[in-house]
Order: structure tokens, then sequence, then C-alpha cells
């Protein structure tokens, strides 16, 4: 790399570092702020909303098989499946991405192979 | 009780990491991937070693990469590097609430990623305030090193690992929608909540589906909670902090 594509690179960095520190610390402030003036719920409603769609959203970006055709889909919908019933079960976090990870790749090989 | 006492013993930071250990399913075969495309464009090993550890942001690393590579202005490389990452503005203060006071925290976040935003939105609301900063220590710490040891494998032998293993670079990814599907089914606890979380979910899904994935994830958020405001459906729980947080207490504990 040459030094200006290292300069660029180290911008990139710290730009994306306070795009992940700065709004902590203006909530902080906010949080501060409320707490002294009184039971206040500091956190916007907005807010409260958005994270969760956040993390929908996400679930969404990786929901397309890496490989997208019948066998991965199919895959995807059957690893889903198991994977909820696991969790219905345990309500846990490992065992049921365990097993939807098993099952999505059982189905993708029994899949390939019939198909 | 047993298995309680034996959870409650466990340090935080050694939690985190347990926690965090299905990320790596979906961590290790893109940075696999990240570190393969880097010396492909031309960048060293090192230089792809640097870009993981400070970056540390999946898809604007292989933009920024691909973008040098073809020759285009810095200015504009390094302005679209941000712009993907301009939707980690939310993840910091829909967690402040969970954050006790601690000078690690502004360290901690450059390891604020999708995948760890989401893990930890769920679990730090259920941990003791005490084992808060050594959860998110361990979780995020796992990620980082994942993510720089991939990237470091993809440099150095990626062509060999996917020419030799090709099935495993595509359904270990997929610990990441199990993971995820996991971390948001709790949240569906009245019908409004489960008709805006579907619409993000779909939105997302459609928007990847047409190639855009980076602008998808805002997009589809924002959808969502459009969704939310616009329709009137029975609510129990959500939008009230406490009790959506009541709603996923026993949830989501680690195996």
């Amino acid at each position: 790399m040459s030094l200006e594509l290292w300069i660029g690179m180290l911008v990139a960095a710290v730009g994306t570092y306070l795009i992940r520190l700065l709004p902590l610390l203006w909530m902080q402030k906010r949080l501060a702020r409320s707490e002294a003036d009184g039971p206040v719920d500091a956190l916007p409603k907005w807010l409260v909303i958005l994270g969760p769609m956040m993390i929908a959203a996400v679930l969404g970006v990786s929901l397309v098989p890496r490989t997208p055709d019948a066998a991965g889909w199919l895959a995807t919908v059957i690893g889903l499946g198991v994977t909820l019933a696991i969790w219905r079960r345990t309500r846990s976090l490992g065992w049921p991405v365990v097993g939807g990870v098993l099952t999505f790749g059982v189905v993708v090989i029994v899949a390939r192979m019939v198909g | 009780m047993k298995r309680e006492s034996i959870h409650a013993a466990t340090p935080g930071w050694l939690m985190g990491l347990r926690e965090a250990i299905p990320l790596l399913g979906g961590y290790i075969p893109v940075s696999i991937s990240f570190g393969l495309v880097a010396t492909q464009a031309g960048f060293s090993s090192v230089e792809t070693l640097v870009i993981s550890i400070l970056i540390y942001a999946g898809a604007s690393q292989f933009l920024f990469v691909g973008m040098a590579a073809s020759g285009a202005p810095l200015w504009l490389t390094v302005a679209m590097t941000l712009l993907i990452n301009v939707r980690h503005v939310v993840y910091a203060p829909n967690l402040a609430p969970w954050l006790p006071p601690s000078r690690w925290w502004p360290w901690l976040m450059h390891g604020l990623t999708d995948q760890v935003f989401a893990l930890a939105h769920s679990r730090l609301p259920q941990l003791p305030e005490s084992r808060r900063v050594g959860w998110f220590f361990g979780a995020a710490m796992l990620a980082w090193l994942s993510w720089i040891a991939g990237s470091l494998l993809g440099a150095v032998a990626g062509e060999w690992l996917t020419s030799r293993w090709p099935l495993l670079g595509e359904v270990m990814p997929f610990a990441l929608p199990a993971l995820f599907l996991v971390l948001i089914v709790p949240r569906f606890t009245s019908r409004r909540w489960a008709a805006a979380l579907s619409v993000s979910v779909a939105a997302a899904l459609v928007c990847t589906l047409v190639g855009l994935t980076n602008v998808g994830i805002p997009l589809a958020a924002a959808c969502g909670a459009l969704c939310f405001y616009m329709i009137r459906l029975p609510e129990t729980a959500g939008t009230n902090k406490g009790t959506a947080d009541k709603g996923t207490t026993q949830e989501g504990r680690s195996s």
C-alpha cells in the first residue's frame, strides 16, 4: 500500500470507530442528565423500536444462502424450522444454532445428491 | 437449580465468550473470503491483517480493498467505507441504558458490529450489572479475534481452503440466521410487534436479493419501525422498555 492509501485506511478506521463511539457518549450524557432531572425515560421511543428492527433486518439480510439455488433455499427453510423447534424446547442460544447448522448442512448435501 | 448455580458462578467474560461462539460460523468463512479477496487485489498479508484489525467492519472492508484496487479516488473510497458503516450509529445508544459506568466502554465500542449488537441487545438486560462489562469484553473479543484470524488464514491459505472444503463455507454461515432467529423470536410479544418485525425481515431479504445488502439493514429497519407506528394492533409489551425486558428475561440462555 502506498502512504496515501495507508492514510486513507487509517481515516476509514478512525471514522468507523467514531461512528460506534460518539453515539454512546451522547446517550450516556443524555441518561446522566435525565437521572439528574428525575425519573424520565431517557431512551427515545423511536430508538427502543429501532433496536429490535435492526436485529430483524440483520436476520433478513443473512437469510439468503451462499448458493441461492433450490437446495440452498430448502435447507434455509428447514434449518430455520429446526432452529425454532429446538429453541421452543430448550430456550437456549447454543443448541438451536448447532441443530440449525447441522440440519442445514444435511439438507444441502441430500438435496444436491437427489437433484 | 444446579444448572442455575453453575451459570451464576461463571465469570462474565467466559459467558460472553461462550455465547458468542455461534458468531464464528459467520465470521470465519466471511473473513477467510476477505483475506483471499484482499490478497488477490494486491494487498500483502500484513496489510490485510491491519485492515481487519483497525477497520473491523466486514462489508466496508470488501468495498475498501475493491475500490482501492480498481483505482478509485481515495476520498471516494474512504467516504463510501464510512457511509456503509453509518448504520452503526443507532447501536450504542440502544445499549447505553444497560451499560454500567466503566472506563472500558469507549474502547470496547470498537467491537460493536451488527452481530455483537444483536447479541448484546438481547443478553445485557438479562445479566446483573457487575457482569456486563466482562460479558461484552468476552463476546466482542472472540468475534474480533476470529475476524482477524480468519482474514490472516484467507490471505495465507484462502485459495487452498476454499478448494478443499467448498461445502464448509456454504454451511457454516447458516449459524448467523439461526442465531438472529433465536434472538428475535422472544420479541414477537404482540401482533403489532410481530407485524413490524416481519416487515423488517422481509424488507431486508428483498433488499439483499436485489443487491442492496448494506443499505438494506437501515432501510428495512425503518420500514419495520414505520409499520409499527402505522398499524394499530393490540400491543401487550415491547414499546415499554421494562415490560419488553421482562418478556425475555428467562430466554436466550446459553447452552
